[in-house]
């Protein structure tokens, strides 16, 4: 049987294999952990859990976007055989739900009830939650509840939501938040500038769709309820115990390995539905969500409708940028605020921006609640801000990517927010290689075709707003037998994130990988390491990793140098031993070397723990709302995507021919991973740029079947080319940049800057459906008839 | 409703379940026997999480009855290991390639081209080029990878295959 | 969602199955292929209380005699795709089949379930219509022939009655002259159609003139649909110019009142059919062409 070490890809790409540049582990492509479970069917996500005794639950929803419930009548849904429990708003004992304000101006506090008490916001709002013996019963149970609805106005795009007299969907006020940034004097160099491009730029709704509904079993244990949930953030126990009332160390929150998160399960699912169910029956309760009440009710993606004004020279350089954010929250506040927030403070791009007055501000509607999802605000703005470079462009008669090269910014410069960036900006480096990559321009394959060509660059931040004071923790013990154990809180989406721990600490302890287990996503047994989403996850528990794995290696390091007779610095650390390191030019004597578990061994002996506890803070910082200047991010990914289109001028249909991908990802520890989220990514936003809609009418969704939500699937784009730069100057372990949410940023922007090439008209409205090209194109011709 | 003795065999093995008539044949699987290679992702046939071999073809399992399956071979992806779990050939390349990131399409992505190459050898046809995967994995619905791993997982076990 | 609870009974053969579906009323409903009766009892759309399996009803291959290709109403679209005497006599189904569902689908849906459903976006409905194609349906009264366009009576309703099976679907051959097309619009490949055309034209003996041309819609009404020939138009049977062949699909475009959805707006369908008929039309006729040549 192969060992991990041993699967190590066979990639015959020079570029990958050469950036292992003197690691052993990280750099390689091993296949280990998770992965191996995943391809023999053996791992269990959050629905394939039973205890004995399981009852099924389900939630009981609204079907009105904003209503007064006039009366709710659970008792013939209690009557029936099987079924243990019909819960309502008068069951939860503490019915809200906060989420804490990030400090924006005049930030509304609103708080969200777990089941509505006396209105409805949003269609699909819960209402009620049943638990019975089977799913089946819990299904009917449900069609028993009986609501009694009073429609009331609703608001349903947020310009509406803003006007005067507009329906209020919280007594408090329709704008959740509002955030400015300001630097230099945008007005002024606006008046003086010798071009001015202006641009409206909108978004659409879009749905997370990873293959994993939502689902989780809780249960009691000890007094503890617990859950083990499909969920990104375990953090949300300390939330659990408040609505129930119970003290924290009475509730545990296990991550099961996800099918998929990209932020659907960053904010709680069913982890309060569960918790209330287990608490009131005392019997084990699985829920899993059906995929069209997942479609209909979770979280989104928030629209964004995005105002550029870009004033630049005669010769290309932007002296100035005014932008207005507005994003479409939903029925309730998420994680709208730092979403906004994101977008605002990204919403430059990766360009100088020297005035500069970015207004953002998140509004609520009676439409599906908006939050986290892959790119969390700073995707959207790609669009508007790479729009404006090509208009620019197409103003000034410059090319793309002379126009982009003209305000690139580098190392040392300043953004908006008055932060300077402190490590190397690569943009144009991996611009130079997205378009490489597409070789020679393509033909038309027939009469009625047009093809073009396009790219996108972005900039995107991985790690918390520095103003949250991020941490994460790691304890890792050397067992008395050599292996290693890492437990951390991180929680597994699928892109490796508990495998990169164990690659990261494999490469400082020299432990083999198929000696480690690593334990994740507990809030009982693992210290506390965050959630995962903010692209976060390799930036802090790697860190947090390779410093306690450091750390312990330095304790260790006395022990195994007195044994073998050489200095603490003469010591290396692989292949499950430590030796003496080869100094140039001379050999080892043969056999010296210590197992790990000799090691352990000894450390015992003198009393020396091989366990170790390490908490890594990321940089702290503040942001002062009112002057829009401050601390945002601790860094940025950039990256840029290169694309051939072909539109069908007859249907406007297009056809993505090419499709290439390069970022700077600072150092790649597992480069086919690493590629892997490239290409996800990328594909990911192919959906959110071409075919993607969660529209909805008057607050309703349109599309009430996964057959009507139009993910991308195998047939539909080429295969991404993907290439990376490895600048070194990540502030991730070993200069590592994170990986997860940039790449799906580019790929509107690129894609909207193909079509523009093909027919001379660029879409400023997502998604760019045949039909939306069509009608340009109709447009186009009609303007050169007149 | 009353329940039903269903005498099913999956991988190899028979067993003997109480189901109600209109149970699924994926709830049989995942709740009754415990198989969690076998996955619910939809309920409309689309996603393709649910794919199990029938009679050696790829069905939905959430569209087909338990009952139906009464007296036929019921394949799920772990009914590919061999002796002490080893890993089949094509999952081999899956593990190898990185076809795999969050998983849960991994089952349905590995029966349903399983099952496109066996045809193809059996047919005496060349192995399945590119785009022929593409159009037999139309079905199965990915997230995270954006298929090119995938795709690269089972042009290398169809090379295989062709080789032997 | 789990289906609300009903009751299974697998027929032997066609007359069991109309007695039970006799029985049951509208409780009652046959299961065929499965594909696109189980999502709606999973999501609890349906709620039968018995259903009739006739998968083991009929194990007959598909055969020809008399000109008439005979496709027992059981055969799975992946076999519509495959067999021989389909691709040798029906191209058309062979080719359009391939837009349907995907492999999964394929290995279970039925030619009798499908049309029986009469999805207004079907493939297969369509090329029933452009084929003239007809269904045997059998029932308590015993056994009658249903043509395509009478079959399709709006939404997922077709004009058999409550205790009607259908058993065969009958095709006439493809004839010396006849070139078929068939094109659709989707939005992902493999999706449900948002337009579809199917058409099949027979062109006279010289070859250079269409004698008759069935142009077949999905996705433009309540129900697949036939053009009217009126509307193919005298230009096209006599010639075949490109101007005649836009000119008739402006007309079938501008007769229609398609539907609006998250999908496309009937502006945009209505467009589509006007591009998509014509290219149809040119292809059916090119192949007609061949066809007559190689005769």
């Amino acid at each position: 049987m192969t060992t991990a070490d041993e699967r190590v890809t066979g990639l015959a790409d020079q570029r990958l294999a050469a950036s292992r540049s003197g690691y052993r582990v990280v750099g390689s492509s091993p296949a280990h952990h998770d992965f191996v479970d995943k391809v023999k069917g053996s791992l269990h996500y959050a629905a394939d859990w039973q205890l004995p005794g399981m009852l099924h639950g389900r939630v009981v929803r609204s079907p009105l976007p904003s209503a007064r419930i006039t009366g709710l009548d659970v008792a013939a849904a209690r009557a029936l055989p099987g079924v243990a429990a019909v819960l309502t708003a008068a069951d939860v004992p503490h019915n809200q739900i906060v989420e804490r304000a990030s400090g924006g101006l005049a930030e509304l506090e609103v708080t969200m009830p777990v089941l509505a008490a006396d209105r409805v916001r949003y269609f699909g709002e819960p209402v009620a939650v049943v638990a019975a013996a089977t799913q089946q019963l819990a299904d009917e149970a449900a069609e028993l509840v009986s609501v009694d609805y009073e429609e009331l106005p609703g608001v349903f795009d947020v310009e509406s939501a803003r006007a005067d007299g507009a329906p209020r969907v919280h007594e408090v006020g329709n704008t959740l938040v509002s955030w400015q940034i300001q630097c230099g004097d945008a007005a002024a160099a606006m008046a003086a500038a010798d071009v001015v491009v202006e641009g409206e730029y909108r978004t659409q709704h879009v749905e997370h769709a990873y293959l994993e509904p939502e689902a989780g079993v809780g249960w009691l244990e000890n007094g503890v309820l617990t859950l083990r949930v499909s969920t990104q953030v375990i953090e949300h126990a300390a939330t659990i115990a408040q609505i129930l009332r119970l003290p924290q160390s009475k509730v545990r929150v296990i991550a099961a390995y996800l099918g998929g998160g990209f932020g659907g399960k960053e904010d709680m699912t069913v982890e309060p539905f569960l918790a209330l169910l287990v608490w009131r029956t005392r019997r084990p309760v699985r829920m899993i969500w059906d995929r069209q009440e997942s479609l209909a009710a979770s979280t989104k993606r928030h629209p964004f409708i995005i105002r550029y004004r870009t004033g630049a020279s005669a010769d290309g350089t932007i002296t100035a940028q005014q932008v207005e954010i507005l994003g479409d929250a939903g029925a309730y506040p998420n994680l709208s605020p730092r979403v906004l927030f994101a977008g605002a403070a990204c919403a430059c791009g990766p360009y100088q921006a020297p005035n500069a007055s970015i207004t953002s501000a998140a509004v609520f509607t009676n439409n599906t609640p908006a939050s986290a999802f892959r790119g969390f605000g700073a995707m959207q703005v790609v669009y508007g801000y790479e729009g404006q470079m090509d208009r620019l462009a197409e103003r000034l008669g410059l090319s793309r990517t002379q126009v982009r090269e003209r305000n690139f910014l580098a190392k040392g410069d300043l953004l908006p927010t008055g932060e300077r960036l402190d490590t190397c900006v690569e943009v144009g480096q991996t611009m130079h290689r997205a378009l490489g990559m597409l070789g020679e321009p393509a033909r038309p394959s027939g009469p009625g075709k047009l093809v073009g060509r396009g790219l996108g660059c972005n900039r995107h931040p991985y790690g918390r707003t520095i103003w949250f004071r991020d941490r994460a923790s790691a304890w890792l013990s050397l067992q008395a037998d050599g292996t290693l154990l890492i437990r951390s809180g991180v929680t597994d989406l699928g892109a490796g994130q508990a495998a990169s721990l164990c690659q990261i600490a494999a490469e400082v302890l020299g432990a083999r990988l198929d000696d480690i287990s690593v334990y994740i996503g507990d809030t009982a047994l693992n210290p506390p390491a965050g959630g995962t989403f903010a692209t976060r996850q390799l930036y802090m528990s790697g860190n947090a990793v390779l410093h306690a794995a450091r750390e312990l290696r330095d304790k260790m390091a006395p022990v195994a140098a007195d044994l073998l007779g050489v200095a603490c610095d003469e010591l290396e650390f692989a292949d499950g031993v430590v030796r003496p390191t080869l100094a140039p030019g001379m050999g080892t004597a043969p056999g010296v070397s210590l197992t790990l578990a000799e090691l352990a061994a000894a450390c015992d002996q003198r009393s020396i723990s091989t366990a170790h506890l390490s908490t890594w803070r990321a940089e702290a910082g503040a942001f002062d709302p009112r002057a829009g200047q401050g601390d945002t991010f601790p860094d940025y990914t950039y990256g840029t995507h290169a694309a051939d289109v072909e539109v069908d001028t007859e249907t406007g249909q297009v056809t993505v021919l090419r499709y290439a991908a390069c970022h700077d990802v600072g150092r790649a520890i597992n480069p086919m991973r690493v590629q892997g989220q490239i290409q996800g990514g990328a594909v990911q936003g192919l959906g959110y740029a071409l075919t993607e809609d969660m529209a909805l009418t008057g607050g309703h969704p349109q599309a009430a079947l996964f057959a009507d939500y139009l993910i991308p699937n195998a047939q539909d784009y080429p295969d991404v080319l993907v290439d990376i730069v490895e600048s070194g100057e990540g502030k991730g372990p070993l200069g590592a940049r994170g990986i997860g949410e940039p790449p799906i940023g580019n790929v509107a922007a690129t894609i909207a800057s193909a079509i523009a090439d093909a027919i001379g008209v660029r879409p400023d409205r997502l998604p760019m459906t045949p039909e939306r090209v069509l009608w340009l194109l109709d447009a186009r011709e009609r303007r050169e008839a007149d | 409703m009353n329940k039903i003795q269903l005498a099913l065999t999956v991988n190899g093995r028979d067993h003997e379940v109480w189901a109600q008539p209109s149970a699924t044949l994926l709830d049989v699987l995942h709740d009754e026997l415990g198989l969690a290679d076998v996955r619910y992702g939809c309920g409309e046939g689309l996603c393709g999480t649910c794919t199990v071999l029938l009679d050696g073809e790829p069905v939905n399992g959430c569209l087909t009855l338990a009952v139906q399956a009464v007296g036929c071979q019921v394949t799920t992806m772990r009914g590919l290991l061999g002796p002490d779990d080893a890993l089949h050939p094509l999952q081999e390349c899956f593990l190898r390639r990185g076809a795999s990131q969050c998983g849960f399409c991994t089952p349905g992505m590995v029966l349903t081209s399983l099952d496109l190459v066996r045809r193809h050898r059996e047919q005496g046809r060349e192995r399945p080029s590119r785009e022929e995967i593409r159009y037999a994995l139309v079905g199965n619905l990915c997230r995270c990878t954006g298929y090119t791993k995938i795709l690269d997982a089972v042009e290398e076990y169809a090379d295989q295959a062709a080789r032997q | 969602m789990v289906a609300p609870a009903f009751d299974y009974v697998a027929a032997g053969g066609y007359d069991e199955a109309v007695r039970l579906l006799a029985s049951g009323g509208d409780d009652a409903k046959i299961l065929a292929g499965g594909q696109s009766l189980m999502p709606m009892l999973n999501l609890r759309l349906a709620r039968p209380e018995l259903l009739i399996d006739i998968n083991p009803a009929d194990k007959r291959p598909p055969s020809v005699a008399g000109g008439v290709l005979r496709l027992p109403a059981l055969t799975r679209h992946r076999v519509l795709l495959e067999h021989d005497l389909v691709r040798k006599h029906c191209p058309l189904f062979a080719d359009a089949v391939r837009h349907v569902g995907n492999v999964r689908v394929r290995n279970r849906g039925t030619i009798g379930g499908s049309l029986a459903h009469a999805d207004p976006t079907s493939e297969i409905g369509s090329c029933a219509l452009a084929l003239g194609a007809s269904v045997v349906a059998r029932g308590p009264g015993g056994e009658r022939v249903i043509p395509a366009e009478e079959l399709f009576a709006g939404y997922w309703t077709t004009a058999l009655d409550v205790a009607e099976v259908i058993t065969d679907v009958l095709i006439p051959v493809a004839r010396p002259r006849q070139g078929w097309s068939f094109h659709e619009m989707v939005r992902r490949t493999s999706d449900f159609a948002i337009v579809a055309v199917a058409a099949v034209v027979e062109l006279d003996e010289s070859a250079t003139a269409v004698v008759s041309a069935r142009v077949a819609l999905a996705g433009v009404a309540d129900r697949v649909t036939l053009a009217d020939a009126g509307l193919i138009g005298a230009g096209l049977v006599g010639g075949v110019g490109d101007e005649d062949v836009d000119a008739a699909a402006g007309r079938i475009a501008g007769r229609l009142e398609p539907p609006d959805d998250v999908h496309a707006s009937a502006a945009y369908r209505r467009r589509l059919v006007r591009v998509l008929t014509a290219r149809a039309l040119r292809e059916a006729v090119a192949r007609a062409a061949a066809a007559g040549a190689g005769a």
